[in-house]
């Protein structure tokens, strides 16, 4: 069966002033129909990047170098700007972080939401949509009429997610939907998220920070760092035995994991600079387990379980021996 | 429309009577024709510059009478312009009185000037009535023009920036240093000067509005630059919706607590420009009147100020008319931005 969504080697570089930087390398993933992916990494790892690339909806300095994107079985990348226009919202719906900057403050919800349904229908069958998918997302009818600044942030997300899902496309990018959003209100955002693919067999891209509340609800998982991923597989095998230092080092990070008063080992160091790479292995200088081969070449993804890692401590055999 | 007015009159009640005045100031114009006792080209030559006439309800034998009435006019002395109420002859003010096209009157041989009359011995208050018809429809048409202008292109240029936006912008600055006035001016004078009132009017609003899209899409352009980088742009651009209705639809819209301040408050540069250019005898030619051709006649003539002072409503009208565009221009500057309701 063809999956939902196919991304394919994606590049990606900024071309500024006069040496282009790359920003994402060898970015490969597949969802299909009803599965959840989450795409895990620090910030600055090029994780919203990617999201934007399978849009098309990348900075003006950003192009895509090589790399594919297939949705439902036809290829983005060669489309151009106006028939992207049509993918946009009726086949993809993006969700975003900070719910009250991406709804326009001088338009009601309502008006918002019409707004965005793609299909020719009459005013009044436009109305019953919006009301049916207000409904949807736990809204009341009576928001139609509400201005952005008069929801709370939770119910400025339920109506991103609704605009979303006005046209029913078959992938929903969701870019940290619930950062912004206190605790329970973001448990309350996941479960809906949840009910919504379950009930309309969406593909979920879901873009996280926090690998613990990915872990709560992806199938699949992919950890990027420094533009690259490192480590993409099942969830539960992800999770529960990491393979690439990176991951293991991200869970360690957990505070579940600690007991109250014990410090928390945090990575040293910082994420790299885009412009200055590491050679070898960009994760090098941070990891624990790097080899005297990880500061020259850069390793491929290599199968481990049912997962991929870009680790050499996985493949080409020559040195395996973990050094310091 | 009657959610817009409670939150007009519960933010600002000047702004509130603002809008009522102007609404019965274009509905009189609108019905000028049918409100005015007289046309406002026929001429009493006999009764140049008689002082407005009083309405009376008792008359002088201490009589009242339920019906409004005004006196005959005698005149005293035609020199000097001395009238004087005749007591004898008496005449109700009736609906319909001369004909069916004009609500409000006296039969002949009596005269009614609720304004007085002007050199010529027309009647002001319908020549006033007359007159809104251009001074108020100035504004708007010229405020439209300018509007559609100025956010077209401060819009286009904001959003697409690049070479288009240098173009554009160089454009406005050169439009911008040209002194309006005197470029209205050179403009009216490269035209022959017995041209129709018609086509003068036409071409005083056109010259006016093409001078005064410029800063106002200088505004927007600046507007449209910060909001493009906003999210709810990113949002709507997510969603597929064209480039066309994303200006349109979401960034334009954001700017409109600013232009339709701007807008109400530049209405009054266009009744004052009109006013200025009928005033030096380039504008609006008689018989038609407009308020600033009326007022014209009274300039430098200290003779007829002192003498007719009622020559001088015309003005009183275009300043209640600039106040009332003034407070409903402060007003709608609150109402128009959601985030202050």
């Amino acid at each position: 069966m063809e999956k939902t969504l196919v991304v394919k080697n994606l590049a990606l570089a900024f071309h500024q002033e006069r040496r282009p930087v790359t920003i994402l390398a060898g970015v490969e993933f597949e969802i299909s129909s009803g599965e959840t992916l989450a795409l895990v990494g620090e910030s600055g790892s090029g994780k919203t990047l990617t999201a934007l690339s399978i849009v098309k909806l990348l900075p003006p300095q950003a192009r895509l170098e090589t790399g594919e994107v297939r949705l439902n079985g036809q290829s983005l990348t060669s489309l151009s700007e106006r028939e992207m226009e049509n993918i946009r919202g009726r086949q993809v719906g993006l969700v975003f972080q900070e719910p009250s900057a991406y709804l326009n403050p001088v338009f009601t919800i309502g008006n918002q939401i019409e707004e965005a349904i793609k299909s020719s229908l009459s005013r009044k069958e436009k109305k019953e949509r919006v009301a049916q998918m207000l409904a949807e997302v736990g809204l009341d009818e009576k928001h139609y009429w509400h201005y952005p600044h008069q929801l709370s942030g939770g119910m400025q997300q339920r109506a991103l997610i609704a605009m979303a899902l006005i046209n029913h496309p078959s992938l929903l990018i969701a870019d940290e939907p619930t950062t912004s959003l206190d605790v329970t209100t973001a448990v309350q955002i996941i479960s809906l998220i949840k009910t919504l693919i379950k009930k309309h067999h969406l593909a979920l891209l879901f873009i996280s920070h926090d690998i613990a509340l990915a872990h709560y609800f992806a199938d699949r998982m992919a950890v990027m760092y420094a533009g690259r991923l490192v480590e993409i597989g099942p969830t539960r095998t992800v999770f529960n035995s990491p393979r690439h230092p990176y991951t293991e080092s991200l869970i360690a990070c957990l505070p579940e994991k600690y007991k109250p008063g014990e410090k928390i080992r945090a990575i040293p160091g910082t994420v790299p600079d885009f412009a200055n790479l590491p050679s070898g292995c960009p994760f090098h200088p941070r990891c624990h387990r790097r080899m005297e081969r990880c500061f020259r070449e850069e390793p491929e993804m290599f199968p481990v379980a049912s997962a991929l890692v870009r680790c050499f401590l996985y493949g080409n055999s020559v040195a395996t021996e973990p050094g310091n | 429309m009657r959610r817009f007015w409670q939150r007009l009159w519960k933010k600002s009640k000047p702004a509130g009577v603002a809008l009522i005045v102007l609404f019965l100031l274009y509905a009189t114009a609108l019905l000028a024709n049918f409100l005015s006792p007289y046309p406002y080209e026929r001429q009493f030559r006999e009764y140049s510059l008689c002082p407005p006439t009083r309405i009376h309800f008792i008359d002088s034998q201490g009589r009242f009478h339920l019906r409004p009435f005004v006196y005959g006019i005698t005149v005293v002395n035609p020199a000097f312009k001395r009238y004087r109420e005749d007591h004898t002859r008496l005449y109700p003010i009736k609906f319909f009185a001369e004909g069916r096209r004009r609500i409000l009157g006296v039969e002949p041989p009596g005269k009614i000037f609720l304004l007085g009359t002007d050199l010529h011995g027309r009647d002001i208050f319908s020549r006033i009535l007359h007159g809104a018809r251009i001074s108020l429809s100035i504004g708007l048409i010229g405020v439209s023009i300018s509007f559609l202008l100025g956010l077209i292109i401060g819009g286009v240029s904001g959003y697409f920036g690049g070479r288009l936006d240098t173009v554009l912008m160089r454009l406005v600055e050169i439009i911008m240093t040209f002194p309006s006035f005197y470029l209205l001016l050179a403009l009216r004078a490269s035209f022959k000067p017995n041209i129709s009132s018609l086509q003068l009017y036409l071409l005083i609003v056109i010259i006016m509005s093409l001078i005064g899209w410029a800063s106002l899409a200088r505004i927007i352009r600046g507007m449209v630059l910060s909001l493009k980088e906003e999210e709810f742009v990113m949002a709507s651009r997510s969603l597929g919706l064209s480039t066309f209705r994303i200006i349109t639809r979401h960034i334009l819209p954001n700017t409109f607590s600013y232009t339709v301040t701007a807008l109400t408050l530049s209405i009054p540069g266009y009744i004052l420009g009109e006013s200025t250019l009928s005033l030096l005898g380039l504008g609006i030619q008689e018989p038609y009147p407009s308020w600033g051709n009326m007022l014209s006649i009274c300039v430098g003539n200290l003779r007829i100020l002192t003498l007719a002072p009622w020559m001088l409503t015309p003005g009183l009208c275009i300043f209640v008319t600039v106040m009332c565009f003034n407070f409903l221009g402060d007003g709608l500057r609150e109402v128009m931005d959601p985030r202050n309701w």
